[in-house]
Formats: structure tokens, sequence, C-alpha cells
């Protein structure tokens, strides 16, 4: 089969093993179902594999319909992926085969006079995410859009018994989708002023027009789509709302990769629309998103490290990540891209597996609460191994693939903004200081007994609905294997060299408007300039291990401190605490839960890129 | 924040907003422009690939990957509402009574049901010839379908709408579309490039792949929005809930950090 065909094929495959799964399942037991599920993941990781391995260090590229250009105009939809798109594809594909694992007969699926509805939502889902990772065109980018937003909804809202997930999944449909309103109209202005719909082909277009209104409109309209799936600040607030409520299983995957996907979607329409003469200058979109990106990184450590309800922690923990991530790729050099590659790879394997581990917790305990669940993890070994090297890894420790991601994307930093450093590490710290504070308490009872401090309205997250079907018997087995091989994946990704240095050669590749251009219309001129290093440093190492460090020391104080007896430590952290509370609480009270709220932050969210946009180009 | 606040502040967001729009819209093409440039070329396409309506060209062969997508869209929202709407653990089914309708709409209703099937048939397989095409068709045959539901009850609808059936028959079209794409593959070609015998401009049978994908989403589109309002209609009529009895409402449990409800 020719290598362009794989391309459409990472996205047919799920779909019709999904249209497979809906007329079959009712006639199949359980058993067969997740065979018949797994085999189908297997087949698209296998499919993107294969692609990945063919394009090598070049584009595949793929005119849908065999619509290609002729004399350089077309109607057709082009796919064109490269190894961060296509990397980014297998790693979706990845983590979908690791959600179907652990979901492997045990994980309860309603309803129950249609089987198969939630592992063939969950190939929807995957197609959704395939095909917005490897297409070339901004429409089908959109459809895409739309099509993995329609599924996440109804997988937010799985469990109907309870009103919460529904209450989380109506808050992300109403965000979600007036973004995409937003996107749908910017790409109308873009349409209707070139013509076009391909990536590539606007941009040539926008070219031969000057910079105005319409351009700075269209910029901020379009991102604002990608902006608030990757749930950033302040278009970040349905994310833990979302995110807490949803199954385990679905969790793994929103926070794994479809928040990331957001990311990209910033980076690939900047590069390949944005980029280019008469656009949008690379040094408006470096300080506008670098801002956004520190804004996020900071509230999401922050909200990170006051949460008590697991999987509230890891969401925001998610929020800080993106905000990482957003720097890494608003530096637009070929060293940001290649570092929050790699971090984003690390960072799949290693949020899922501790969103995996708290699935067990949920279905040992029906809670997901770190002060209800003292000392309660205690027969849970290897859970407690498991979640507190996730909390290690999450916090850069080397060589996890998190820290090479994370050192590569402070190297890249360090020269335009030093003190970026401080939020790198800090946020890494918090977050992860956050995790293994509750890794301490629950699975060890280590110091004592958490009490009720907070005096406004929070989230516990005690009550939960377990979402297995008998929980009183041994762990099922998948459900602590998943997570273990997910962070050795987090660490292939950190240790092998040849994962580092592929991504350095596609970060390159990805950052080369002129060579995307023309790899449609034939063989691309290979880029010039030299890759990114992307090997470990003498100073990445030290920095993973300086985050690492304080994380523990955060994690230690907040567990152990209120032992302490009485002197300067108590004082210390008293006084300490107080104007954290001053800050902080109102910080809090704007994750209100209200829609309205929400949307009137996404609507200043615009207002201020429109205004911050227009005030540089 | 107070209802005041976040109102004060969307407001002030959205005449932001409103003024960058205006302005980007004066840098649009004038109106009743003689070309566009896409616009020029699709219809050319579109001739070239003898399909007469260009609406359905693009949809069904130039931008085929994009319609892929969207019915997809389609596939999984009756997806979701399956999941979504099931029954849950503490509610229970009742039959629903039956509605007293007057005797003229039950007449207007038995004439319009037929016509309006057959309309909906109509504008599915011209699709390739006029305007319309399988989503329209496909709406309208759903539509048609529930007259039975103003004119005479929901049972006379249970009775002429084969649920199970038209759920496998949904699934089927949306994996037709994603098959059909294969047909090009196979004659080695790209993902689905339509290499059927194009026909005679203006027949029945023109088009090559456009009327038998056009064919597909109309399925698709009539069986999934049965379902979809299926759904819906038994969430409304035939399962009640014990917690409107309880008066939670459900935005006490939201989980939310601060708040000030």
């Amino acid at each position: 089969m020719p290598t362009q065909d794989l391309l459409p094929l990472a996205v047919a495959v799920p779909l019709l093993g999904a249209v497979l799964l809906v007329v079959a399942g009712r006639r199949l037991p359980r058993v067969a179902i997740d065979g018949l599920v797994t085999a189908l993941a297997a087949a698209d990781v296998a499919d993107l594999a294969l692609l990945w391995a063919r394009t090598g260090d070049g584009r595949s590229v793929a005119w849908l319909g065999g619509w290609r250009p002729v004399h350089g105009e077309g109607v057709g939809i082009v796919m064109v992926g490269d190894r961060i798109g296509i990397g980014l594809a297998l790693l979706t594909a990845v983590l979908i085969l690791a959600v179907v694992g652990y979901s492997w007969r045990y994980f309860e699926q309603p309803p129950t006079e249609h089987p198969g509805t939630f592992p063939a939502l969950i190939l929807v889902f995957e197609a959704g995410m395939c095909g917005f990772a490897l297409t070339g065109d901004l429409f089908n980018a959109f459809v895409f859009f739309e099509l993995m937003g329609a599924v996440a909804y109804a997988l937010t809202g799985f469990r109907i018994e309870d009103p919460r997930p529904l209450q989380g999944a109506l808050t992300f449909g109403i965000v979600n989708s007036l973004a995409a309103y937003a996107s749908l109209l910017g790409i109308g202005l873009l349409y209707a002023r070139t013509g076009e719909l391909g990536f590539a082909q606007i941009g040539q277009h926008l070219a031969h027009h000057r910079v105005d209104a319409l351009l700075v409109a269209a910029f901020v309209l379009v991102l604002t789509g990608p902006l608030v799936k990757a749930a950033v600040a302040p278009f970040h607030f349905w994310l833990p709302d979302a995110h807490a409520v949803a199954p385990t299983p679905v969790c793994m995957l929103l926070s794994g990769v479809m928040v990331e996907l957001g990311i990209y979607g910033i980076a690939r329409i900047y590069w390949t629309v944005f980029s280019g003469p008469h656009g949008i200058p690379m040094a408006c979109f470096r300080d506008t998103f670098v801002a956004f990106g520190a804004l996020t990184a900071v509230v999401g450590a922050v909200m990170c490290w006051q949460q008590r309800h697991l999987k509230r922690m890891l969401a925001f923990s998610t929020v800080g990540h993106v905000g990482l991530f957003l720097i890494g790729v608003a530096l637009v050099t070929p060293e940001g891209v290649a570092g929050t590659a790699l971090y984003v790879a690390g960072h799949a394997g290693v949020k899922a597996a501790l969103f995996a581990v708290t699935g067990v917790l949920l279905d040992r305990h029906g809670s997901v609460d770190e002060y209800g669940l003292y000392g309660r993890g205690r027969e849970l070994r290897l859970g407690g191994v498991l979640f507190t090297v996730g909390g290690l890894a999450l916090a850069g420790l080397p060589p996890f693939g998190t820290g090479l991601g994370k050192a590569v994307l402070e190297h890249a930093a360090l020269s335009r903004f030093p003190w970026l450093l401080v939020v790198f590490v800090g946020v890494s710290a918090l977050t992860a200081g956050a995790v293994l504070r509750a890794a301490a308490r629950v699975f060890a009872g280590a110091g004592p007994r958490p009490r009720e401090r907070y005096a406004g309205p929070e989230t516990t997250g005690g009550g939960e609905e377990p979402e297995i079907r008998d929980p009183s018997r041994a762990v099922p087995p998948p459900m602590l294997a998943v997570p273990a091989v997910l962070l050795l994946g987090a660490l292939a990704v950190g240790v092998l060299p040849g994962i580092g240095r592929q991504l350095a050669l596609a970060a390159r590749l990805f950052t080369d408007r002129a060579g995307y251009v023309a790899a449609l219309y034939g063989p691309a001129p290979a880029p010039s300039g030299a890759s990114p290093a992307t090997g470990w440093t003498a100073e990445g190492v030290s920095l993973g291990l300086l985050s690492t460090l304080l994380a523990l020391v955060v994690a230690a104080l907040a567990v152990w401190g209120p032992a302490v007896p009485s002197g300067a430590v108590h004082r210390a952290r008293e006084t300490l605490s107080a104007t954290g509370r001053r800050v902080v609480l109102p910080l809090r009270r704007l994750h209100s839960g209200h829609i309205g709220d929400y949307v009137s932050w996404l609507a200043v969210g615009l207002a201020v890129l429109l205004v911050v946009t227009a005030a540089q180009v | 924040m107070s209802r005041r606040l976040r109102t004060c502040l969307f407001l002030a967001a959205a005449v932001v907003l409103a003024a960058f729009y205006a302005a980007a819209c004066t840098g649009l093409p004038h109106f009743a422009g003689l070309v566009h440039p896409y616009g020029t070329r699709a219809v050319a396409a579109a001739f070239r690939q003898r399909t007469a309506n260009v609406i359905s060209s693009i949809n069904f062969d130039q931008r085929a990957f994009d319609t892929l997508g969207e019915e997809s869209i389609l596939f999984a929202a009756v997806l979701g509402a399956i999941v979504l709407l099931r029954r849950a653990r503490d509610e229970r089914e009742a039959a629903p009574a039956p509605g007293r309708v007057m005797p003229s709409t039950r007449l207007f209703g038995t004439v319009m049901l037929p016509i309006t099937l057959l309309t909906g048939f109509y504008i599915v397989a011209h699709g390739q010839l006029s305007p319309g095409g399988g989503f329209q068709g496909g709406v309208i045959l759903a539509t048609g379908l529930h007259l039975a539901y103003i004119a005479a009850d929901y049972r006379a609808l249970e009775r002429i709408r084969p649920l199970a059936s038209l759920d496998v028959a949904d699934a089927l079209a949306a994996g037709a579309f994603a098959a059909l794409g294969f047909v090009g593959i196979a004659k080695g070609a790209a993902y689905l490039q339509n290499v059927l015998p194009l026909g005679t401009f203006g027949q029945l049978s023109s088009g090559g792949l456009v009327p038998v994908i056009n064919a597909a989403v109309g399925v698709e589109v009539g069986s999934g929005i049965v379902v979809l309002i299926a759904h819906f209609i038994d969430q409304a009529v035939e399962i009640e809930s014990p917690s409107t009895q309880d008066g939670q409402r459900p935005d006490d449990a939201s989980g939310a950090d601060g708040g000030n409800r």
C-alpha cells in the first residue's frame, strides 16, 4: 500500500471499527467486544507506526479523492503528515490502546441494552483526534475538532446517575462550542479573502494582502477553538470541571492527548497560515503566547496545590503543564517545538498513569478525596509505588521523558526569557508536590490526619460511584499493569536517544514553512539550519533534580509540617498560608462552576488577545 | 462573580469583539462580485465530474472527507444520545397515555405522512441533480415519520418506527461512507476518489460515486435523526425520574472550587 494511503486510513479504520462495534456489539459477549476493540486499536497503532517509519524525516502528502491541484489551484482536501503530526496521532493511538486495555472486561459500560457503545465512542474519538493531527486543511481541522468535541462531551457525562458529570459535560460542551463558533467565524473571514481552505494555500494567498483588521481578527478567532481546547487561561475553566467528573479511562485521554492537540493546533496553524510575509510577526506571537502560557502555568500550579479532590488536582496539573507546552511552541524555535514534543509524549504517559491509579482508588473506596482516603491506600502497595513514581516523573526527574522535555525547553527559553526558568521549575515542583503530598497521605498514611481548614465551598471528591462491576474483589490486573507500562513508556521517551533525535529533526521540519508549502506540489527541499540538540545536559539534569527536590520538600512540609511542635517552622508556615490565602482565595472563587462566568472569561480573553495582537502588528 | 459583575465583564468584552469584527468585515470582498476564486474552480470541477448539483459535488466528491467527518459527528451524536439519555438505575418507564387528536389533524397527518416520505425519497435520490441531497432529504424523511406523533399519538409513532433496525441502519450507513472510500484505493487511486463511471450529465445515474455516497448519507441522516429524537421523546414521555420529586436541583452538586451560590 502506498504511504500516502496510510494517512486517511488512520481515520477510516477507527470509524469503521466503531460501526462494527455498534452493529455486532449486541450479539457478542463482553469478552469478544473487548477483544475486538483491542484489535482495532492495535490496527490503528500499526498503521501510524508504519506511517512514522515510512515518512522518515520528510512529509507524507495525501490529496483526498485524488484532487491534486492543477497549476497551483485546487478544490480538494490535503492531509500532510510530518513526524510531529504523525507522532501525536501515534501517541493518541497508543493511549487509546492503553485505555482499552485498562477498561478490559471490568470497567462498567452501560447502557446494557446497547453493549459496545462505549468502545465505539472511544474509537470515534480516536478518529477525530488522528484526523486533527494529520490534516493540512483548516476547515477539515475544524470538522475533526468538532468530532472529538461531540464525542468528548458524551464521554464526560457518561455516568448519568450523578448530576456532577452532566454539569461538567454541559460546561465543557457550551464553552467549547462557543469557541468552535469563533473559529468558524475566523475561517469564514480567511476563506472570503483568499478563496482557500488549506493551511498552506491560505498562507500563500495572505502574502498578497496587507496586514489589516481582518487578519488580526481572523488570527485570534481561528485560534480560539484550539486555545479553549488547550485550556489556556482564561479559557481553562471548563477543564477541571469536566476532567474531575469524566470516567477514569476518558480522563486519561482528555488530559493525556486531547488538551495537547489544542497546543498542536495553535502551533500548526500559526506556522503554516500566519507566519509568512504579511502575516502575524513572530515577535508578536512569541511575546503574547509566552505571557499567556506563563499565566496558565502559574494558575494551574497554584490551583493544583489547593485541591484535595484527586482528579481535580490532576486536571489542574494538566492546566499547569499545558501552560509550559504553550510557552514551548510560542518560543517559535525548532528547539522549543522539539522540547514540547518530548514533554507532551512524556507527560501523556505520566498523567494517564496517575489517572489510572486514581481510578483504582475510586473503585476500592468510592472516593477520590485526599483527606477521606488518608491511610486507606496502604494495602494497595503497587498502586502507591506507581502513584509516587508518577509524581516524581511529573516533577521532571531525570531520566523520564518529562524531565528531558522540560530540560530542552528550559534551554530553549534561557537566552530570551531567563525568568521562565523559575516558571518551569516552580510549576513542575508545585504540581508534582501536590501529587506526592497526596501519595504520602493516601498510600502511606504519613503525617497527622489532615484537618478541614478551608472555609469556603470546595469539591471534596467523597461519595463518588465506583466504575467497575464489583469493587469488592481483587483489583483487576490490567488496572495496575496499564499505568506501569505507561510510566515505562514515559521513561523510554527520556532514555532512548533515538526518540529525541527524531523529534529534533521533526521540529526542524515543523518550523520550515516554505518546505511545508513546497511539499504540497512536489518533493520539498530539505530544511536548512541545524536541528536542535535534544540530549541530556548537566544543566538539564541538575534543573530536573532541583524541581524534584523542591517537590519533595513542599510535599513533606505539607504532610509533616503540622506535626512539627510550635516554633519557627510553625510560625513561618502560618504566615505563609495566611498570605497564600489572601492571593489564592479570590483565584479559587473565580473557578465557580458557573457557566456564565466561564463564558464571560472566554469573551474577556478574546478581547484581550485582539487588543494585544492589534497593538503589536 | 455576582450577576452584575459577570454581565458588565461580558458586555465590555463583547463591545471590543464587535468592534474588531466590524472592522474585519470592511476587509471582505464586496457583495455581488462576479468571481470567487473557489466558487469558479468548484463549478468547473463539478461539470467535469458530470454532477449537475455543484453543492453535492463539493460535499460528496471534491471535499468528501469533510462530509465523512460531519456525518461521523451525527453518528457520534446518536451514540452520545443513546449513552446520556439511557434509563438510569433510579428511573422507571411508564406507558404514555393515548392523546386526544382533532379529526382534521388526524386526516391531515394521514394524508401528509406518505407525501412527506415520498418527497424525502425524491430529494435524496436527486441529490446529484437538483438542490437537496442526503442531508436535506434525510431530515425530511425523519420529520415525515413524526407526523404520526402529531396526527395520532406516541404509540402510533412507535408502531411505524422500527427503532432497532433504524439503529443498525444508521451505523451501517455511517460505515458505508467510510467503506466507499476504499473503492478508490482498491482501484489504485486515492481514498474517496470518484472512480465509478460518471454517466451522462443530468441523468439520475450521473456523478459516479456521488449518488452512492449521497444515498448512504440519506439513510444515515434519516435513521440517525429518528433515533436521536426517539431518545429525547422517550425521556420526556416514557421515563419518570424520581429526582423531580426530591426537589434537588442539578447545579447544587456541580464540581466547583469557589462560587457564591
